[in-house]
Formats: C-alpha cells, sequence, structure tokens
C-alpha cells in the first residue's frame, strides 16, 4: 500500500469517526438538556396522579394511560395487517407484478402523506362517518393507519432478505405454504418487523396532529375505548405552547416520553428474540 | 419446533384465571420456550378481553339516565386558547355533577364557530366578539383577556399614543427615537394570520393585514414575549394575562400603557384598557338542560378563581 491510499484511509476512517459521535452526540446534547431540565419533576406522584391547572400541576398518570390505549389500539391492528399485507406482497405475488407495484406505490405515498392529513381524515371517517367520535378508538385506529405503510415496507424488506433456501427446503419437506410463513420466514423477517414496529411506535407516540382531532384534548381518566383521551405529545405541545407557566412539567413530559421510547424500543427487540425466535438487530 | 403450540382458540375452553395461572408457570418450567409462547397468547387475549369489557362495560354509565340531577356528555370544540380554561370549568362541574361529562376539545375559534353552526359540538369556543355573519349563533363570554404591546425592560419607552402604534407597526416610525426612545431600529413582532390576537389587534388600530411592516411573525404568546426577552429593540403585542404573568416571574418585559390607561387585569376587568376581547362560548340555539346548566356555571362566580389561574380576566357580570 503506498503513502497516499493510506492516508485518504485515515481521513476517511476519522471522517466517519467524526460524523458518528455528532449523531450520538446530537441524540446525548437533546437527552442531556431534557434531563436537566426536567428530571428534577418526575417523581413517583407525578407518574401517578391527574393533571391538574391545565397541566401546570398534577402528573400524567390519565395521559400516560390514553396514550397507551391509542398504542394498544394502534399496534393490535396495525401488526396482523402490517404483516399479513407484507407476506401477501413478498411471498405470493411475483415481484414484478401489476398488483405488487400498485400496492407498493401507494404505500409510499401513504408514507410521505403529512399526519395532519391522517388526522383531519381519521377525524372525519373514524370520528363522524363511523361515529366514534373524539375517541382513543379513532386516534388509535388513525395511528394504525400512518404506521401502516413503514411497517409493512420493513416487514417485506424482511421477509425477503430471508434465503431462497428456506422456502425450497420447506417445500421439500411438503410443508405447507403457512407452515413455512410461520415457522420459517416469520422468524428470520423479525428483525424487519422490528424494525418497523420501533419506527412505527415512534412515530406513533411522537403524533400531536393526527390525534388532536381524533383521539382529542381530555385529561380525564379514560374509563372505554369510546372516551376521549389526550396523548403524551399533545399534552406536552400544549403545556409548551399554549400554557403559560407549564414549561416544567413539559419537560418532565418529555423525559418520560423518551424513557418510554428507550422501554418500547428494548420490549420489541426482547419480544420478537423470544417469540418469533429470531435473530434482532444489536 | 414446527408443533405450533396451544393455539388461541384452545385457550378461550381452559379453565378460569386462578387455576391457569399456575399452569402457566408449570408449563414455563416444563417446555422452556413453549411457555413463553404460550403466556403471551394469554396476555394478549387478556388484553383484547379486556379492551371488549372495557369499551362495553364502562362507556355506559354517563349516558345513562336513571335518578335524580344532571347526567349526559356535552362536547366543546374551538379556540385553544379557551380550551385549558374551559376545561378546568368541566373539571370542576363534573365534581358538582358526578353524571355528567364536559369534553373539551381544541381546533381554533374558527373551528369552534362551525362546529356550533353544523352541531358537531355542543357548544363552541371563541376567544373573539362574534363577527356580522354570524348572527345566527349566541355568544356568551365567559372571561375577558386585554392585548397589550410589550418591549424589552431596558427600553425607556413606557407608553404609545395610538399614532405611534400605528406609525411604527406600518414603518412609518422606523428607530425608537420616533417615539422618545435610543437611537435604535425597532424590530416589530407581528402575529400570523387567524390568529384572534391579531384579528384583534388589527380591529383596534383600524388597520388592513397589508399595511404592517413585520420584521418577525410569530405563532402564539410564549413566542412572542421569548422575541421580546431576547431583543431589546423589539416591540410585540400579546395577551395582558400571560405578559403580566411572565412579567412577575422575572423575564424582562415590559407591559406598555395604551395612552393613559396602563396594561393591567384590573383595567381590563373594569372595562377601561380598550385593546380587549372577549372569551366566548358559543350556541346555535337557546341552551336547554345540561348546556344550559354549564353556561350559568361557567358565568357564575363559582369559577373566578379558574379565570384568574388561566390568567384571564372575570368579566363584570
Amino acid at each position: 500500500m503506498n503513502r497516499s491510499s493510506v492516508k485518504a484511509d485515515r481521513t476517511a476512517t476519522f471522517l466517519c469517526w467524526i460524523v458518528a459521535f455528532a449523531v450520538t452526540g446530537t441524540f446525548f446534547w437533546i437527552l442531556w438538556d431534557l434531563l436537566g431540565h426536567g428530571f428534577k419533576g418526575i417523581s413517583w406522584s407525578f407518574l401517578t396522579t391527574q393533571p391538574r391547572d391545565a397541566g401546570r400541576s398534577g402528573g400524567i398518570s390519565s395521559v400516560l394511560v390514553s396514550t397507551s390505549l391509542i398504542l394498544g389500539v394502534c399496534l393490535g391492528v396495525a401488526i396482523p395487517t402490517g404483516v399479513g399485507t407484507a407476506a401477501f406482497l413478498s411471498e405470493w405475488i411475483p415481484r414484478k407484478s401489476r398488483v405488487g407495484r400498485w400496492i407498493r406505490r401507494s404505500l409510499d405515498l401513504l408514507a410521505a402523506v403529512p399526519s395532519i392529513v391522517f388526522g383531519l381524515f381519521g377525524a372525519v371517517f373514524f370520528g363522524e362517518v363511523l361515529g366514534f367520535g373524539f375517541s382513543i378508538l379513532s386516534g388509535g385506529l388513525t395511528l394504525a393507519l400512518m404506521v401502516l405503510p413503514i411497517l409493512i415496507r420493513a416487514t417485506e424488506a424482511g421477509f425477503r432478505s430471508a434465503s431462497e433456501e428456506l422456502r425450497l427446503g420447506g417445500a421439500a419437506l411438503g410443508l405447507r405454504r403457512a407452515t413455512i410463513l410461520r415457522h420459517l420466514l416469520l422468524p428470520a423477517a423479525s428483525h424487519g418487523i422490528v424494525v418497523g414496529l420501533v419506527l412505527g411506535v415512534g412515530r406513533a407516540l411522537a403524533e400531536t396532529a393526527a390525534l388532536i382531532f381524533t383521539s382529542g384534548y381530555v385529561t380525564r381518566m379514560p374509563s372505554s375505548l369510546l372516551d376521549s383521551g389526550r396523548s403524551i405529545s399533545v399534552h406536552i405541545y400544549d403545556l409548551a405552547m399554549n400554557v403559560p407557566g407549564g414549561e416544567a412539567n413539559a419537560y418532565a413530559t418529555a423525559v418520560v416520553l423518551i424513557l418510554l421510547l428507550i422501554l418500547i424500543n428494548s420490549l420489541a427487540s426482547w419480544a420478537t428474540q423470544t417469540w418469533l425466535g429470531g435473530r434482532s438487530l444489536p | 419446533m414446527l408443533n405450533p403450540g396451544p393455539s388461541p382458540r384452545k385457550k378461550l375452553t381452559s379453565p378460569l384465571p386462578g387455576p391457569e395461572s399456575a399452569g402457566v408457570f408449570s408449563a414455563r418450567a416444563g417446555t422452556g420456550p413453549g411457555g413463553w409462547k404460550r403466556l403471551l397468547w394469554r396476555g394478549a387475549l387478556a388484553l383484547l378481553i379486556g379492551g371488549c369489557l372495557l369499551t362495553t362495560a364502562c362507556g355506559k354509565p354517563a349516558d345513562a339516565d336513571s335518578g335524580p340531577g344532571l347526567s349526559g356528555k356535552l362536547v366543546l370544540t374551538g379556540s385553544s386558547t379557551i380550551a385549558p380554561l374551559a376545561a378546568e370549568m368541566g373539571r370542576r362541574f363534573e365534581e358538582v355533577h358526578p353524571r355528567v361529562r364536559i369534553d373539551v376539545q381544541t381546533g381554533g375559534s374558527s373551528r369552534g364557530i362551525a362546529d356550533a353552526r353544523s352541531g358537531t359540538a355542543d357548544i363552541g369556543m371563541a376567544s373573539r366578539a362574534l363577527k356580522d355573519g354570524e348572527g345566527d349563533l349566541l355568544a356568551f363570554p365567559i372571561a375577558g383577556d386585554g392585548v397589550a404591546l410589550i418591549v424589552h425592560a431596558d427600553n425607556p419607552v413606557v407608553s404609545l399614543t395610538d399614532e405611534e402604534v400605528v406609525a411604527i407597526y406600518t414603518g412609518r416610525i422606523e428607530t425608537w427615537k420616533g417615539v422618545g426612545g435610543l437611537e435604535r431600529p425597532i424590530t416589530v413582532v407581528h402575529k400570523a394570520d387567524g390568529r384572534a390576537t391579531q384579528e384583534v389587534f388589527l380591529d383596534y388600530f383600524d388597520l388592513q393585514p397589508s399595511q404592517v411592516q413585520p420584521d418577525v411573525v410569530i405563532g402564539d404568546n410564549q413566542q412572542g414575549i421569548k422575541t421580546v426577552q431576547g431583543n431589546p429593540d423589539a416591540i410585540a403585542y400579546v395577551s395582558i394575562g400571560t405578559a403580566d404573568f411572565e412579567r412577575r416571574r422575572g423575564t424582562p418585559i415590559k407591559l406598555l400603557a395604551a395612552g393613559e390607561i396602563a396594561a393591567t387585569t384590573e383595567n381590563v376587568a373594569r372595562g377601561l384598557f380598550p385593546i380587549a376581547r372577549p372569551l366566548n362560548l358559543v350556541t346555535r340555539d337557546q341552551p336547554t338542560g345540561l348546556a344550559a346548566a354549564f353556561l350559568d356555571f361557567a358565568r357564575s362566580d363559582a369559577v373566578d378563581d379558574l379565570i384568574e389561574a388561566q390568567l384571564f380576566v372575570p368579566i363584570e357580570r
């Protein structure tokens, strides 16, 4: 190896390190800022009491319950539909078929639609046409629509990455297609599902525009899926932008949101690992 | 590996939770990974059933119309300025009438007007007076709010006449020296179109949106305060309650008097401060029943402390 190529190599290594540090550094900077402002506001009672005085005092218990119910509805609908569609796209129809291309194109378009459009659609379709009104159900279903394109595309990529030998081997053993899918391909695709889920859940938890007109603004503890319930990001947005003196609790709630995201990310990779026995992301 | 394990349908026929939970642990101990699978199926099933029970069982009581007292649900939509106040009023009303639910949603004054008109909401919220084309609706003012001009605390100017404000916002006066201040350029902060505060401001000074020459365009009150706080040459207009709250917290801003009249919530309450707006609840028809009871409550002395806590001004009744 000559001298100049060694030098170029070193420069490339150096640049990669710098970029990697910048990315992690940004994350830790945000985390540091949030923790510095918000950590002192977090306590057991903050997590277990309901908001008072428009959220300036009190906690976020009802907001957390609403958020998990919305997320539950969203994932309960999105995971079966998404994995099913991905399996259909990858296993049942030829890759270059017209149907497949149309489905993929519409999914990519859906993924690019701004969330406020989903919010307005959800408010009209789920809220008014189907009569769910402002409710956790409307919000969860709207989110499911938003999350689906990401989930389907990531899961499909997971299925495609499964080696052809798995399918051939399964077929050679005379296994039914469904069995091959469940026991060979699904575990192999699990990292794709995890990626899709983590991205989808992240998008769902961070969502305000799609939720403020569907699941709504009410901070009362929900007693059914047909109740309106404020999600955590809507709460942060309202405290930061609309309620003078709400910054302290906005920061504390944001810290909870970050912790929640970290928890869900680890839970998602743990669940796929144990449930589907697949290899997950490091 | 190829044995799919117990299907969810089989689970439905298995015994009830008590003995079953013991079964989970024994299965887990006995067959290793299969136990986890079973546990997850059970968890999913429990969630599903729990969800269904919650939806069917607990969704009802609010609608049930038995026994004395008020019951039912009211939906309010509209102004994001009023929403926190209305939500607090609703919470207190629910404490008095446990079988009532007041659901407050936001979306802006225009939405409040539209939803009240279409009947989508029982009551709309609008943080401004009704306009000419809105005579088909009934307005019930619940509180007042003034709009004050604010400058940085270091700015020596303490009051501006209406003419001076117009001259600054139309770009005819470009330095603070023109209104008795320092030889520094003025940074004009204006609110975005569609904001009720902007409409109140333009209305009062009789300005057309196109006449205003802003340097900075902002969204809400907090943003206006932060802009002025960070720029000693800026001038902005925001809600008096919010500005006064921030000033008392030590934020370096100053509320300018409108001519002779100081920008205080007291002066808004007495109706002296000229740049003011009502916070209105709006209905399509003469309210009856629950809506009437809530509107009466929202305009009674029982909510004065809530109005002040949300930095607005109780109106004289």
